[in-house]
């Protein structure tokens, strides 16, 4: 990994945390769980607050705005939070600290949790591809073939189909996937459009080759189908309320 | 002053206004994360409001511009901002197109963007709307506190903990004001007002001629709610005129007999014995079940001899000195097992309970409720 020195060990205290700055700009929080070290996003995922200033206690972090909270150990929310945190690489050698960017495939939720070996055979499938703003990347009734990880930019989505479509929300997290009728036996068309509103990069997965690796490893195959009816149930959700 | 910002993307106003009596309304589309709302919005009514009164629950707290937690982009339409000065100004970026759709109408259709997942207004949760009210009763509480009562135009159904965004005749911008009372579908709400030296609203209602003041009220708003099948214990943690709410919530438990099966515990600061009010009904809860409440009023500006006379005088009340979260760490060692926490008071005082309740009594965040109104 590319990485940049952030600071000394010693500078962050136990269960404490300090926010630095990486080259380029990019605000990062550094903690300190018992002298394991971790880092990620340095902005609160739900309303731009400073994770710096709330609270923790070397297991969970707290945003001291809205409480919303994750464990440490994998940015994976706790309680009342509805996003992960993102999270970097992190390396402690002769007590400086070096930070990376870790990679939108380790960072997806759908993948969470699952072996280091499925991990990288996915790894090996990954097909990064950049569109411009304004760029579709695919299409109403267009063939599935791909799921695909945002790494940055913005993408949109439109539902509906002929004249009568509608606007049907963004993805603009690093990790979040999109396109995942390609996990799905038989979903051979598009149901909805996905465009580009700026310059974004996204990583390709192919549907078929990943369902095969998934069948290679069951316990994996079953955590990322888990994974994804959790996703789809927390937008089915929150459509349905009304 | 007046302000009104424009989007660049504006194509070819004039907007589609839809004629209505004699309101103009504006439709608004919300792009969310998670998908997209559509909604109409009178010509003076905040963004916020007509998107709440359609039960599209848009993200807000404080709803009268002080949080930010409203924040929105525009993306295409022109809005006009009510109070271009507010406190939560602070948190938005006018250059990317970010306002306050508490604080902002619409003068054209709007295509505004929300970047949080927004959905429906649960199943059994009062949908918030317009009433119109005037001042009623008003009475002394201490030195620099009122009740007032403001009598509706048609019943209002709430949840005990919530507010009412409140709109004097006369005086700019809405305040949020918690019920004090609780009713099913009350035509009167009773609330809490401090004195603010120069504060248009304190300054009208401590004033003479406030009887009759016509109010336009927006509601109900507020999460940090009770009802009965709850089913944990109430601990309520409140500095000053936060115990508005708290008393609506005590009056549907006690009303319900709540407390027959449940425990209530009271922390209630203020400075000093002169600033207390509400100590007749807290002893009132108290006198029917006197072994399910504990009430503890906190002074945090009041010398032994002045805590000890306090003491005397309401000798069904406990009382404590120091800052309320303190107090309440003290006295609640070793009884937070199902326990539901509502906070409320000035913002230092309910961080710091926050921290009590999280880092010291290991509480879950789903058991902690309270709005910030700042």
């Amino acid at each position: 990994m590319s990485k940049t020195r952030v600071c000394r060990s010693e500078d962050i205290p136990t269960n404490g945390m300090k926010q630095v700055e990486l080259d380029g700009g990019q605000q990062v929080l550094i903690l300190n769980a018992d002298g394991r070290y971790f880092a990620y996003q340095a902005i609160c995922p739900h309303q731009e607050v400073a994770l710096c200033e709330g609270l923790f206690d070397g297991q969970v972090l707290t945003c001291h705005e809205h409480l919303w909270q994750w464990d440490v150990e994998t940015g994976a929310p706790v309680g009342l939070a509805e996003a992960p945190l993102e999270f970097f690489d992190v390396v402690v050698e002769e007590g400086d600290v070096f930070v990376g960017v870790a990679s939108a495939l380790k960072l997806a939720s759908i993948f969470e949790g699952i072996s280091d070996e499925a991990q990288a055979q996915l790894a090996g499938l990954m097909r990064e591809e950049s569109y411009h703003a304004d760029a579709v990347i695919y299409d109403f009734g267009a063939p599935v073939e791909d799921l695909y990880i945002l790494e940055k930019g913005r993408v949109e989505f439109m539902l509906g189909r002929d004249d009568r479509t509608s606007p049907g929300g963004f993805l603009i997290s690093k990790g979040e996937l999109f396109g995942w009728a390609a996990l799905i036996a038989d979903q051979p068309r598009r149901i909805a459009k996905a465009s580009c509103k700026e310059e974004s990069t996204v990583i390709a997965l192919n549907g078929n080759e990943v369902r095969a690796i998934l069948a290679d490893h069951p316990v994996d195959g079953h955590r990322v189908m888990s994974n994804l009816v959790h996703l789809i149930t927390r937008y089915l959700a929150s459509f349905g309320a009304r | 002053m007046d302000i009104t910002y424009r989007s660049k993307s504006v194509r070819g106003a004039p907007a589609n206004l839809v004629s209505k009596g004699k309101s103009i309304a504006m439709k608004v589309q919300v792009r969310a994360r998670n998908r997209a709302y559509e909604y109409a919005v009178q010509e003076h009514e905040q963004v916020l409001f007509g998107g709440l009164r359609n039960a599209i629950e848009m993200p807000y707290e404080c709803a009268t511009g002080t949080c930010g937690t409203c924040k929105a982009r525009l993306i295409e339409g022109e809005i006009h901002d009510l109070w271009p000065n507010s406190p939560g100004k602070k948190h938005v970026n006018p250059e990317k197109g970010e306002f306050l759709s508490c604080q902002c109408v619409a003068r054209s259709d709007l295509t505004m963007e929300i970047r949080g997942f927004v959905g429906g207004y649960p199943p059994g949760r009062s949908v918030p709307r317009h009433f119109n009210g005037r001042v009623g009763a008003k009475r002394d509480l201490a030195k620099d506190v009122m009740a007032f009562s403001v009598d509706l135009d048609e019943p209002c159904d709430f949840d005990a903990g919530q507010f009412m965004a409140l709109k004097f005749e006369g005086i700019p911008g809405s305040r949020g004001y918690s019920m004090v009372n609780y009713a099913h579908r009350p035509e009167r709400l009773d609330f809490v007002i401090k004195r603010m030296p120069g504060g248009g609203v304190s300054e009208r209602l401590f004033g003479s001629d406030s009887k009759a003041l016509d109010v336009q009220l927006f509601g109900p708003l507020g999460k940090a709610t009770f009802h009965p099948s709850l089913d944990k214990d109430i601990l309520c943690i409140a500095g000053g005129s936060g115990i508005a709410g708290m008393m609506s919530i005590l009056s549907r438990a006690v009303h319900e007999d709540y407390f027959s099966c449940h425990k209530g515990y009271v922390f209630f600061g203020v400075r000093t014995a002169e600033d207390l009010f509400f100590t007749d009904e807290l002893q009132e809860f108290k006198a029917r079940y006197p072994e399910h409440i504990r009430v503890v009023i906190v002074l945090s500006d009041e010398d032994q001899r002045g805590l000890e006379v306090a003491a005397t005088k309401h000798s069904t009340l406990e009382f404590d000195s120091g800052f309320v979260h303190e107090a309440a760490g003290r006295h609640m060692k070793g009884s937070y097992d199902n326990v539901m926490s509502y906070l409320a008071g000035p913002p230092p005082a309910v961080d710091a309970s926050i921290r009590l309740l999280l880092l010291e009594a290991r509480l879950t965040t789903d058991t902690i409720r309270y709005d910030k109104f700042s």
